[in-house]
């Protein structure tokens, strides 16, 4: 029995001085424990959909409400705190703090809720492999070392929704494909999570549901499998039939 | 060239912010340096226009009574003075004027004018019959007394009342305002009426035909004492000296002033070597591209050094003429008390001098930093957007960790030391701005210290002036018929003659407990009984003594044997001057006629001291001035307070703009963690608290730098000015500060570069985290 996570009604952003990116009145629904990509080519208005479900960045019109709450309600420091406490954001550049040792990385969202979480957050390096690089600062690890780092920062506050956007961009394939498969292993777990990628063969190969942007809509909304579907080979995308 | 100033000008049009702060912290610092060279240089000296135009004298001696005048009148020949004037009739004259009662040197002279100095009148006329009389204009305004007041001489039988009918200025005279008994004139034929038996002298004033050296009118002085009976000359005043204590508020303030101007000027340095940093760290990229389409390294260093010498030249034509005007009423206070019309004193040459200065020092400043754009690789810095960021500050966040700082707060102490060179000059600049706030308030301080101790403020309680009309009995019956009465110190004034010191010194002569009078020693110890002397450094020196050393002096053709015990802090005799102090029963023999000038009164516990001061009063309304202690007339002290606090709050906003520019570029450089950070779900305040931390650590290392360093430097001119009475300065005079000053003007400092840090701390909280992340 799913339940609905994360609800776009009616969404628009456009942006002053026409920068690309804008939405035009997208509404979609995400539900719990779904994994789903959206994806689209650069400017599309993916990551500005992500940016939005984060309260990164308000909406021209439309409401972005997440597990009951309408992000729209909230102030800067009420924006900051939902973050804290129900997002998780893993980045293509990862956007380590540089002066920051890796485990400090880690624990910084726990911190600025005023946890210590260091059990957890050892827990979790040891989980994502990355023990032993604990207290190595960002620029002494390689780019797959460094997204883990992210990806526990951000799963350090065991969040609602995990939302990672071209978290394999800056990778190579098989680095990217070992970070992927993590991902697929906390979806597993039971972990929301909504992807942002232009790699089709990356979004059909581990979600179960690929949203499909251009232009700032939606065109495409395909459920790959499902407790009562089994996941089929070949799912279509903007149209177009992609095997898996 | 063209594209070096064309990019130049566009960057500058880019960086309006950094260049506003170039241009407030310079046109601070090169304010601050003018005001102090315009004070240091007086361009336009009132006191030696004035010394010319009325022929001041170069030597103006007092002779004993007994002298005979027409001795006096070869004395010139035997000096070879080109001028003289005199010997002018002259004697202690003390008048009541409304409920106040003063004490002055009477003239006896027909007219202001003559050979040499002559009298400048500022208000009203010369004195035509014997009730007439005029006061010097300073002591007039000084002490509120008008043309037409009447004023009741008390020294002499009979009291007489004489009308106030001019207001003269002379040259040849002290201030008013910093010390000295001020000059009255009547005319020849009023004199005889205002003096008693054996209290008048005579004064003669010699000018010679070019500006003698102190040298030499040692040895005019040497020569007279030589040619008459010995104890003739009773003092002398010469024109250096009477310059020096006319120009002592700019003296007392020209090390103070230079120090601070050197404040001012290595905090601008370190500012604008900051910020150029900055900009380079920034533009590394740009950099690249400009080296990459032709830019040569000198031409790369040009539009880095050009973008500073913009605000800095805009800074200086505002800063130089705005801080003469500033300065100019120090300047008019001078004039105004010579009775000259104030002409402001601009100088295009010192305006060019701080021109040229703020120029070079602000070059040499951003040089440095510019000279890392123009080594730059191109290759190298067109891949990176900006400098590899700071990596320093892992103790400082280490160490708040351990004490279970809030997150934001052991990142934001981190942050300000991730540049280590940034934060020495930002912490540099910080330390000039509080200790010369600390240097400031101690030295204003410390000259109302030093006032109220030459009034000997807490010490006694009441200090009772005594005519000469009125004997030391009754006074003294007068004073101890008060029951509340406590403690009576009389004091009288001798001129003892000792070897190797020119003029007959100045001796202050105690009777009863003297040590209590809270005289502070520099060595030695106060004296015990007949024979021993205390005296002030000028004298030990010129007279070549040691402490314990015996000497002879001679008072009233009697010779003494002295003994110095103990070296006395001094400031009364002014500088170069000479005062010993001893014991009633040292000349009681030797000048039996001895009668004290005033009485020192220490009431007993709870007594009321304006009753006392009343009562008193009434007992002997004509004969006794009856007044609380007090420091004096300290009004010179608080042009001079006004001014170095001035300044100093002129640093102190220098080294606010030095921290406001470090926390900024700070932020922009750290902008996109900031964004990173409010991803992970830092709030807008929490944001605020990251660089406020930042600053207010800053601060607060600058503050406990800056306390020792302020107290070394207050220390350091406060020795100079010591030095200029002769003095070595007592240890209890350096302690001005109460303990929680020391502690509230550094936390003081952290309040303020916490202000300092709300605009760019409210920036990065407002920082937008799309449109920085997207921009990377």
């Amino acid at each position: 029995m799913s339940s609905e996570l994360v609800r776009l009604t009616d969404l628009t952003k456009v942006y002053q001085g026409g920068i690309t990116g804008a939405l035009n009145g997208v509404s979609v629904s995400v539900d719990k424990g779904e994994f789903a990509a959206i994806m689209g080519p650069s400017g599309s208005g993916k990551s500005t959909m992500l940016n939005l479900i984060a309260g990164l960045d308000r909406p021209t019109s439309g409401t972005v409400s997440v597990g009951g709450t309408d992000l729209g309600k909230l102030g800067e420091a009420g924006l900051a705190r939902f973050r804290r406490d129900h997002i998780g954001f893993v980045f293509q550049f990862f956007y380590l703090l540089q002066n920051l040792t890796a485990l400090e990385n880690v624990l910084i969202p726990a911190q600025l809720k005023g946890n210590s979480a260091g059990a957890r957050a050892r827990q979790l390096m040891e989980r994502l492999g990355i023990q032993d690089v604990a207290n190595r600062y960002p620029a002494r690890l390689s780019g797959g070392q460094q997204q883990r780092v992210a990806l526990a920062r951000a799963l350090i506050n065991d969040p609602t929704l995990l939302l990672a956007d071209e978290p394999t961009g800056a990778l190579d394939t098989h680095t990217g494909d070992q970070v992927m498969e993590l991902l697929g292993q906390l979806h597993r777990d039971g972990q929301t999570i909504l992807l942002v990628t232009h790699d089709a063969k990356l979004a059909t190969r581990h979600a179960a549901r690929v949203l499909s942007v251009l232009d700032g809509k939606i065109v495409d909304d395909a459920r790959l499998e499902s407790p009562e579907r089994a996941a089929s080979e070949v799912i279509r995308v903007r149209g177009e039939e992609v095997s898996r | 060239m063209t594209a070096v100033l064309i990019k130049a000008i566009r960057d500058l049009r880019r960086r309006r912010l950094q260049a506003a702060v170039v241009f407030v912290t310079t046109m601070l610092a090169v304010g601050t340096g003018t005001i102090a060279l315009t004070l240091i240089a007086q361009t336009n000296d009132p006191y030696q226009v004035a010394f010319e135009a009325q022929k001041g004298a170069h030597l103006v001696v007092d002779f004993d009574g007994r002298v005979d005048p027409g001795t006096l009148a070869t004395t010139p020949a035997a000096i070879g003075a080109s001028a003289f004037a005199g010997p002018y009739r002259a004697t202690d004259m003390q008048f009541q004027s409304r409920s106040h009662k003063y004490t002055v040197t009477t003239i006896a002279r027909d007219n202001p004018g003559g050979d040499v100095g002559q009298l400048r009148i500022t208000g009203g006329r010369w004195p035509s019959s014997g009730n007439e009389i005029a006061l010097t204009r300073s002591f007039a305004d000084l002490n509120q007394v008008s043309i037409g007041d009447r004023l009741r001489v008390l020294s002499v039988p009979g009291a007489p009342i004489l009308t106030v009918v001019g207001l003269v200025v002379d040259i040849d005279e002290l201030r008013a305002d910093v010390g000295g008994q001020q000059h009255a004139w009547v005319i020849e034929s009023a004199f005889g009426s205002l003096t008693t038996k054996g209290t008048s002298y005579y004064k003669m004033d010699y000018r010679f035909a070019s500006d003698p050296t102190s040298a030499e009118l040692q040895a005019h002085l040497d020569t007279l004492r030589a040619s008459l009976p010995p104890d003739s000359i009773t003092s002398s005043i010469t024109y250096i000296f009477a310059r020096t204590v006319f120009h002592i508020s700019t003296q007392i303030l020209t090390g103070v002033l230079v120090a601070f101007s050197i404040f001012a000027l290595v905090a601008t340095a370190a500012i604008v070597a900051n910020l150029v940093t900055g900009i380079v760290i920034s533009a590394y990229r740009e950099i690249g591209i400009m080296k990459a389409v032709g830019f040569t390294p000198t031409q790369v260093i040009g539009v880095f050094v050009l973008q500073i010498l913009v605000p800095t030249a805009a800074a200086c034509v505002i800063g130089i003429p705005a801080a003469m005007v500033l300065s100019q009423p120090l300047l008019a206070s001078n004039s105004q008390a010579l009775g000259l019309a104030y002409q402001p004193a601009y100088s295009p040459v010192l305006g060019l001098l701080a021109l040229a200065g703020a120029l070079l020092i602000v070059t040499v400043a951003a040089l440095i930093p510019a000279f890392r754009a123009g080594r730059l690789k191109p290759a190298l810095v067109i891949a990176n957007a900006s400098a590899p960021r700071g990596q320093s500050g892992r103790w400082i966040r280490r160490a708040a960790s351990l004490v279970r700082m809030p997150r934001p707060v052991v990142l934001g102490l981190g942050d300000s030391a991730a540049r280590p060179v940034r934060a020495i000059l930002t912490v540099l600049a910080i330390v000039l701005g509080v200790a010369t706030v600390i240097v400031a308030l101690g030295e204003t301080r410390t000259f109302s210290e030093i006032y109220s101790y030459e009034g000997h403020v807490g010490k006694v309680d009441v200090v009772v002036a005594k005519s000469p009309a009125l004997a030391d009995a009754d006074a003294t019956r007068l004073i101890d018929s008060q029951p509340e009465t406590g403690r009576v110190v009389a004091e009288a004034f001798a001129n003892i003659t000792a070897k190797g010191i020119a003029d007959p010194v100045n001796t202050l002569t105690f009777r009863g407990d003297s040590a209590k009078l809270g005289y502070l020693l520099t060595s030695g110890r106060w004296f015990t009984g007949p024979g021993e002397v205390v005296a002030n450094g000028g004298f030990v020196h010129d007279a070549h003594l040691n402490l314990g050393d015996t000497f002879t002096g001679t008072v009233n053709g009697s010779a003494l044997t002295l003994r110095i015990v103990g070296v006395v802090y001094d400031f009364t005799a002014g500088p170069g001057g000479h005062i010993m102090m001893l014991d009633w029963s040292t000349l009681a023999a030797a000048v039996p006629d001895l009668s004290p000038s005033s009485y020192m009164v220490a009431l007993k516990p709870g007594s009321n001291l304006d009753a006392y001061v009343r009562r008193l009063s009434a007992a002997q309304p004509d004969l006794l001035d009856v007044q609380a202690a007090s420091a004096g007339n300290t009004a010179f002290l608080s042009v001079i307070a006004a001014v170095l606090l001035g300044i100093a709050g002129l640093i102190a906003l220098i080294a606010v703009a030095g921290i406001f520019n470090t926390l900024l570029l700070n932020t922009r450089e750290r902008l996109r963690d900031t964004a990173t950070l409010k991803t992970l779900g830092m709030s807008p305040r929490q944001v605020l608290g990251m660089v406020a931390s930042s600053a207010a650590f800053m601060a607060l290392l600058g503050g406990l730098v800056a306390v020792p360093a302020g107290i070394w430097v207050y220390r350091i001119l406060f020795d100079q000015l010591s030095n200029l009475g002769g003095n070595i300065t007592p240890p209890v005079f350096y302690d001005v500060y109460a303990n929680w000053e020391l502690v509230a003007i550094p936390l003081a400092g952290v309040f303020v570069a916490i202000a300092a840090a709300l605009i760019p701390g409210w920036w990065a909280a407002r920082t937008n985290v799309v449109e920085v992340l997207h921009a990377e």
